[in-house]
């Protein structure tokens, strides 16, 4: 903790305290709480601040949800016109996607993983305190739209080519696809975070075998952020060229595909529904056993089986695509892999209920929503796996029985298990216990909500109502589904309001929580409520998975009786892994430019083409320079392990200058294709070639500001550069720009693949 | 003029793939030795698959009529033909195996150490599958009978090298779990992008079945019932994405299941009093 903060937190004792003496102190010390707050890099701090800006926007989104309902209220309604409805929808989708759930599970995870591991902090806690920030600033930007005139309008998804700019001349569009760069960029730093912290901070005995499954599922969930949400990043990298640049990969008029930004979302949005749902299964699992007091069922099983539906959930896109046209083999082979990935989320549910078979269960509001996750999550399961036979999906694609589909996942799955998460943790996070009265009536009215809204639309979808249509014809029957999910979404948002009176009165006068009020089993519960500052005053040890429970029980202690794998002791370097982690991201940006010029390039014909313009042996020269710096730095590596300091020098300084002349070599490449007329906009060649060569052009200079920042410190003696792994780090991310540039070479000079 | 042959010769049963089989036993019996049950049942599955893959009405149709066919040839070959050999090759072959190596010096062992270290088999079983399907080397070995035969010799000396790595029989050559989970997830994103981009071009991948010299007439029926050339080359993509990635998901829940098996009695030293300095 640096000075000021442990003087703001000091501030914040002053001003919970009672003895403050005069006016003057009371504004500073409130001033000094705002700064603390603002200034945090405490995970916890951090984590409550992710939640309650996610508890903002859900009322920004849930006000958005309600608008829509009174709109579909009455057939032939004209409370919302279709431009605004348009907009609502699609800001009521991104909103709940990226500015609630993601920021609500990240939050949660930022709390909790340390603790849960023992840890005192993430492994990165100013990259959080970054991650975080860019959250507010995503959302205000995407929330700006408004003063331009109109927020987006395309749908959350912003199918191509309706997103283009002929069809959507408004800055909207634009502030929609800075804001989710933004928060993309956040987000995959928060999960870089959090897949360093679970590998490298894990208190000792603690091996990943044995870590809780909340913060297993927590690290896959990061492994799932960091390789997919590149894949929008580049889609949205190509939309932003397409509309401020004038390129035109998704416009199919100039030649461009609006097939593949539905190829690049779904790459990027299938996983998605994972990352929005495996810390809910986290969650669950550590409800579910604490209040049936038993171990999980199946711990391995439930831990491997969430590792299978990462791998096989960038394998199953295509199924969002089944009415594109996709051709009957592609069909058969994406029904196949749905179908498979319904089996490892299935059988958990097996799980789930076997932990609970023959408990002692305790029906707290924490393991009531639980259990209505089980009811709930099962249906929107069963209706996805309906999706996987495509002649269904044909039918029903784009109605209600969509909505009300993926509604019944992430209410009765993601939301049921934040429910349950928070009647669970918010003792430990303020030290006061909910009101157990109010959370069954929250319980009920959102089980009522969720069913009584999506039921109906499930039914509605049926009938054939599409979704996203502003209004509708009076048909039989239609009317009346619709008011009863209209009073659905009622009940829901009163349940919200009934959570949040909960909150601030359990705040104001609630029941005092105690260490461990649930005899929880995880680490979490070993420390005070809420947390010190620094999580622990001794870094526990472990012995199994319900350490806690050990402690309690000394008797019945699971370690020495269950045994698991031991911990070997081996923590990985965390500047190396965090760069690894990294580095895997940008692989997947970099191969999907590249998926995007081999695509572009295959059939081009024409007279701006790689053959009529590039240089290729001018290029090669420069690329031997790059090559040759990927060599340059292996040396000055090996000299900095031996000691010697002044070749380290040396060879820094060479790598440095080659990595400049290939840079120099591109500014005289781009300066000759500028001169001569060649732009980014006139085909999809151009467009291609400086999209992705740009991009990596930049990764060269930032990672040359890397080496150069080195290079100062080492003149300067810094330890950390001299003696830590800095330079490892680094040396990855050079090499690995190195070993792109090999295939931009391959497959835009010497024309591979085409 | 396209020659029709009749659908009698769907079955190849002269192929002389019956003496690499052949060959492939009596090795076995000889170095191996017929011991374990279950080693000797992992054999005959590899070698009836690869029978299989040439025998049957497959070998007939992958041989320059069905390039979806060919796909399913190919995958047994380099995939399925392999496991089954490593996961039949008993400590004590490997042993041998291992000494013969050293015996032959260090340059031996360096061919050794750097054809067995997991990189170079990941870039062998991966290039493998890239190298024989660009289009030239793809139709050569089509339509030349020993380019083929080279092609399925390197198919299983590619895949034996690549599942070695995770499936070694000696329990110290074997990856990390952690590192076996990225080698074969990253093994899995190499046929997924090959997959797609032969689903998805619009490129003939192996021109020798785009435009066959003779058709069997089964060919018309299936040519009938909508497998062109253009789907037939989707399907062939499909089936080099989904099928291997299944099986190395598999592989990978394997990986995870010895993950999780092993239960060291150790821990000696923990005692509750240890744990309760905590609070």
């Amino acid at each position: 903790m640096s000075d000021s903060e442990r003087l703001a937190s000091d501030g914040v004792t002053n001003a919970d305290g009672t003895k403050i003496a005069d006016g003057a102190d009371q504004r500073s010390a409130s001033s000094g709480r705002l700064l603390s707050w603002v200034s945090t890099v405490d995970h916890k701090k951090i984590g409550i601040l992710y939640i309650c800006t996610a508890v903002f926007f859900l009322a920004i989104g849930g006000l958005e949800a309600l608008l829509i309902r009174v709109q579909l209220l009455f057939p032939n309604n004209n409370f919302l016109s279709p431009d605004l409805f348009n907009q609502m929808f699609t800001m009521h989708g991104t909103t709940m996607v990226f500015l609630v759930g993601m920021p609500v599970l990240v939050g949660f995870q930022n709390y909790f993983v340390p603790l849960m591991i023992g840890a005192r902090d993430v492994a990165f806690p100013r990259l959080n305190a970054m991650s975080y920030w860019l959250l507010p600033f995503g959302g205000i930007l995407l929330y700006f739209s408004f003063m331009t005139g109109k927020a987006p309008d395309a749908g959350w998804f912003s199918y191509a080519p309706l997103s283009t700019k002929p069809y959507n001349l408004m800055p909207a569009q634009d502030y929609w696809i800075i804001g989710l760069i933004c928060l993309g960029i956040g987000s995959v730093a928060a999960s870089i975070n959090i897949f360093v912290t679970v590998l490298q901070c894990r208190a000792p005995g603690m091996s990943l075998q044995r870590v809780p499954l909340f913060v297993w599922m927590s690290l896959m969930t990061a492994i799932l952020t960091i390789l997919a949400l590149p894949a929008l990043n580049s889609a949205l990298a190509m939309l932003l060229i397409d509309r401020l640049l004038g390129a035109a990969f998704f416009e199919p008029a100039r030649g461009g595909s609006a097939v593949l930004w539905q190829h690049y979302f779904w790459v990027f949005g299938h996983p998605e529904v994972y990352i929005l749902i495996l810390p809910a299964f986290g969650m669950i699992s550590e409800v579910i056993p604490v209040f049936s007091r038993k171990p999980i069922y199946g711990y391995a099983f439930v831990a491997g089986s969430s590792a299978v539906i990462v791998l096989l959930s960038y394998g199953v896109w295509a199924h969002h695509m089944f009415a594109v046209g996709l051709g009957m083999g592609a069909d058969m082979f994406f029904a196949v892999g749905t179908l498979l990935i319904a089996l490892p989320t299935g059988l958990k549910v097996f799980n789930w209920t076997a932990t609970m078979w023959g408990g002692s269960i305790r029906l707290t509001t924490a393991m009531m929503f639980a259990v209505a996750f089980l009811l709930e999550f099962v249906i929107g399961g069963l209706t996805g796996v309906m999706f996987a036979a495509v002649p269904i999906d044909w039918q029903l694609t784009d109605t209600y029985f969509v909505v009300g589909h993926f509604h019944y996942v992430l209410i009765g799955g993601t939301v049921f298990g934040l429910f349950s998460a928070t009647y669970y943790w918010f003792p430990k996070i303020t030290g006061r216990m909910l009101s157990e009265r109010l959370g069954k009536w929250q319980l009920w009215l959102w089980v009522f909500g969720l069913n009584a809204t999506f039921l109906s639309q499930h039914v509605l979808g049926v009938m054939g109502m599409p979704r996203r249509v502003y209004t509708y014809a009076d048909n039989p029957g239609w009317m009346a589904l619709n008011a009863f999910a209209g009073a659905g979404a009622v009940a829901m948002a009163v349940g919200t309001l009934v959570l949040l009176l909960n909150i601030w009165v359990s705040l104001r006068r609630g029941e005092k929580a105690g260490d461990n009020p649930w005899e929880a089993f995880t680490l979490e519960w070993a420390t005070t409520s809420p947390p010190p500052p620094e999580n622990f005053a001794l870094i526990p040890q472990v012995a199994s998975r319900r350490p806690v429970w050990d402690l309690d029980h000394p008797d019945a202690a699971d370690a020495g009786k269950e045994l698991t794998p031991a911990d070997s002791g081996w923590r990985p370097d965390k500047s190396v892994t965090s760069v690894w982690a990294f580095v895997a991201s940008e692989a997947v940006f970099f191969l999907l430019l590249l998926v995007a010029y081999v695509v572009f390039n295959t059939d081009l014909v024409g007279e701006i083409t790689s053959a009529s313009l590039l240089d290729v042996t001018r290029t090669a020269v420069f690329s031997v320079a790059l090559l040759g710096s990927s060599f340059t730095l292996w040396k000055a590596e090996a000299f900095l392990k031996s000691g010697k300091f002044a070749q380290f020098r040396f060879w820094l300084a060479l790598t440095i200058t080659l990595g400049a002349v290939f840079i120099g070599g591109q500014a005289i490449e781009y300066y000759g294709l500028i001169t001569s007329d060649v732009t980014i906009s006139d085909n999809l060649f151009t467009a291609t070639f400086f999209t992705v060569t740009g991009f990596h052009g930049l990764h060269v200079v930032v990672g040359l500001i890397a080496l150069s920042i080195v290079f100062v410190l080492a003149m300067k003696q810094d330890r950390n550069v001299l003696h830590g792994s800095a330079l490892k780090a680094i040396g990855i991310y050079w090499h690995f720009v190195d070993v792109v540039w090999i295939a931009v070479f391959c497959i835009i000079y010497l024309g591979f693949m085409q | 003029m396209i020659e029709l042959i009749s659908d009698k010769e769907l079955w190849n049963w002269w192929s002389p793939v019956w003496l690499v089989a052949a060959v492939v036993a009596l090795l076995y019996g000889r170095y191996a030795g017929w011991t374990s049950l279950s080693k000797t049942l992992w054999l005959i599955s590899g070698l009836s698959v690869l029978v299989f893959a040439f025998v049957s009405p497959l070998g007939v149709l992958a041989d320059g009529f069905l390039f979806s066919a060919h796909m399913i040839q190919h995958l047994l070959v380099l995939l399925v033909v392999p496991l089954c050999v490593v996961l039949s090759c008993p400590p004590a072959a490997a042993g041998t195996m291992h000494s013969v190596a050293n015996e032959a010096g260090s340059l031996g062992q360096k061919v050794r150490a750097v054809i067995t270290s997991p990189f170079a088999a990941w870039l062998l079983g991966l290039g493998a599958m890239w190298f024989w399907h660009v289009p030239a080397f793809c139709s050569a070995a089509t339509e030349n009978y020993m380019i083929g035969i080279v092609r399925t010799g390197t198919f299983l000396a590619a895949g034996v090298l690549f599942w070695c790595p995770v499936y070694s029989p000696f329990k110290q050559d074997r990856l990390p779990a952690s590192s076996a989970v990225v080698y074969l997830f990253s093994a899995c994103l190499g046929c997924t992008l090959l997959g797609i981009y032969i689903t998805f071009t619009t490129i003939t991948v192996c021109p020798a079945f785009a435009s066959p010299q003779e058709r069997l007439a089964i060919m018309v029926a299936l040519h009938d019932a909508g497998m062109t050339a253009s789907v037939d080359q989707q399907v062939g993509g499909l089936l080099m994405w989904v099928p291997p990635c299944s099986l190395y998901v598999a592989a990978i829940v394997s990986v995870l299941c010895r993950w999780y098996a092993v239960a060291e009695p150790g821990e000696l030293g923990w005692s509750v009093s240890q744990t309760a300095e905590i609070r």
